[in-house]
């Protein structure tokens, strides 16, 4: 059995299964309008979650999160499952696949057969669609890969069950019903821009938004002192796996947000939303020359003159870029209210 | 990032499977398309950094094991980019049970029904498991 699923690859797993979910009950929305309207741009830095033994650093809400708040402000119903028993989950999943309907899920990649060896690290926040099922194989929808791909029965109960840091316990979700959709209007994406703003600005806890850049930033000067070269650089590693992975990628995101605020740009009829697309673009780009300076460090060579505190101080640049960025847009938006 | 910058540095990507990097840019208008990309050469040197450093520590381990005081376990936890806490949960064993055996002498008590269960956890077999080559 096969759905007539369109699949289409995208830069971020969570925005790309919304969207080719969407897609297959013909709403068509792109995935940096998903993205935008689930306000999904976001930093923080978490050294009480570990993930290897080391800090969390996340370019995103929690996973879900922007799944959730597109489908409510869609007026879209769903529903979503987690499982403690993994054959039930499996007999749950091919009940609701059989019925027609595409289902998302989240596995860890540790396991995943058709990502390269070097990406399997304990990650479980990768989203996927199962869209058909021939005797005990799946065919799946993966945002970053090409085309559709399968995996048996037991590869997909094994990664539906990935053990680690935040297990992804056989989570799944579909939609349920669309007879109350809603048009996408000029209020909904003001409300999601505005939401945006304060997830980067206003949260009270120096671990997040553009506070949780400056954080990292004053970590990271101390990391050489305080852990020795070859861990330091393994932590600055797993940031720039963080910004750059597939599906997660920091820098990426800032570059879909711009590609957004040009949509909603011509969307909302309102051409000064270009401006700050730009300006998101360059912090994408400011992002982007971390990384690659950052890389130096993994090479280090006698001569070469990168230290962390180049680097925080970077950081600390793009945290003041962004905070400009989310005050002028928060004004732009409280002023077309 | 303009459409022309996409990097497309393949030492990973290109070498196993379909996995790509969708990325968005600007072409001469200004106006964001979306690229596939092969990946970027600083992402690909963060990762090899942090196999290059898994690879060294399991080496300091081998030494440890051949000189009898860590079992093959140890080893193949640190390869396999395990710990005993995530391995407990593959595989039912409590964490204690699992740091017990990267001890030799609890090591060789093991039988090889317990083996079987944390070398499919491990995807290897049983003589691979026993040993460090």
């Amino acid at each position: 059995m096969q759905l007539d699923f369109k699949h289409k690859p995208s830069g971020h797993c969570e925005n790309g299964v919304v969207s080719n979910l969407l897609g297959f009950y013909g709403i068509n929305i792109s995935e940096a309008m998903v993205f935008g309207l689930g306000s999904g741009l976001f930093f923080a830095h978490m050294p009480f979650i570990k993930l290897h033994g080391m800090a969390v650093t996340s370019f995103r809400p929690l996973p879900g999160a922007i799944f959730s708040r597109v489908m409510s402000l869609l007026g879209i119903k769903m529903k979503r499952y987690k499982f403690r028993d993994k054959e039930k989950s499996m007999i749950a999943l091919d009940k609701i696949l059989l019925s027609g309907t595409p289902v998302g899920m989240l596995v860890g990649v540790y396991n995943l057969p058709y990502f390269p060896k070097e990406y399997r690290f304990h990650f479980n926040a990768h989203n996927i669609c199962v869209i058909g099922k021939e005797g005990d194989v799946y065919t799946v929808s993966d945002p970053v890969v090409v085309d559709k791909c399968t995996l048996t029965y037991d590869e997909l109960k094994t990664v539906r069950f990935a053990k680690g840091t935040y297990p992804p316990s056989g989570r799944m979700y579909h939609i349920t019903d669309i007879s109350h959709k809603r048009e996408i209007d000029r209020e909904t994406i003001r409300k999601s821009i505005l939401l945006n703003c304060n997830r980067m600005t206003k949260i009270p806890i120096p671990m997040f938004g553009v506070n949780g850049i400056r954080f990292l930033a004053r970590r990271m000067r101390r990391w050489e002192r305080g852990m020795g070269k070859k861990r330091a650089a393994l932590n600055l590693a797993q940031v720039i796996r963080m910004n750059e992975e597939i599906g997660t990628g920091g820098a990426g995101f800032r570059f879909i947000y711009a590609a957004f605020l040009q949509e909603a740009a011509n969307t909302m009829n309102m051409p000064e939303l270009r401006r700050f697309s730009e300006e998101m673009t360059s912090a994408g780009d400011m992002w982007r020359d971390f990384s690659y300076n950052a890389a130096r460090m993994f090479k280090k060579r006698d001569g070469d003159t990168i230290t962390y505190d180049i680097l925080a101080a970077k950081l600390m640049k793009i945290a003041d870029k962004e905070e400009l960025i989310f005050k002028g847009l928060e004004k732009l938006m409280r002023d077309a209210g | 990032m303009k459409i022309n910058d996409v990097p497309q540095d393949g030492n990973i990507l290109e070498k196993s499977g379909e996995v790509r990097d969708v990325c968005y840019a600007v072409d001469e208008n200004g106006e964001y398309k979306q690229v596939i990309s092969v990946g970027w050469e600083p992402k690909n040197e963060a990762i090899n950094y942090a196999w290059s450093l898994i690879e060294e520590e399991s080496e300091l381990i081998k030494r440890d094991v051949i000189s009898g005081k860590l079992s093959p376990l140890a080893y193949h936890i640190h390869r396999s980019v395990m710990t005993p806490e995530i391995l407990s949960s593959y595989t039912g064993f409590t964490k204690r049970e699992i740091k017990r055996w990267c001890k030799p002498k609890h090591f060789m008590k093991l039988d090889n029904d317990k083996l079987g269960i944390i070398a499919r956890v491990l995807k290897m077999d049983i003589e691979q498991l026993v040993s460090v080559e």
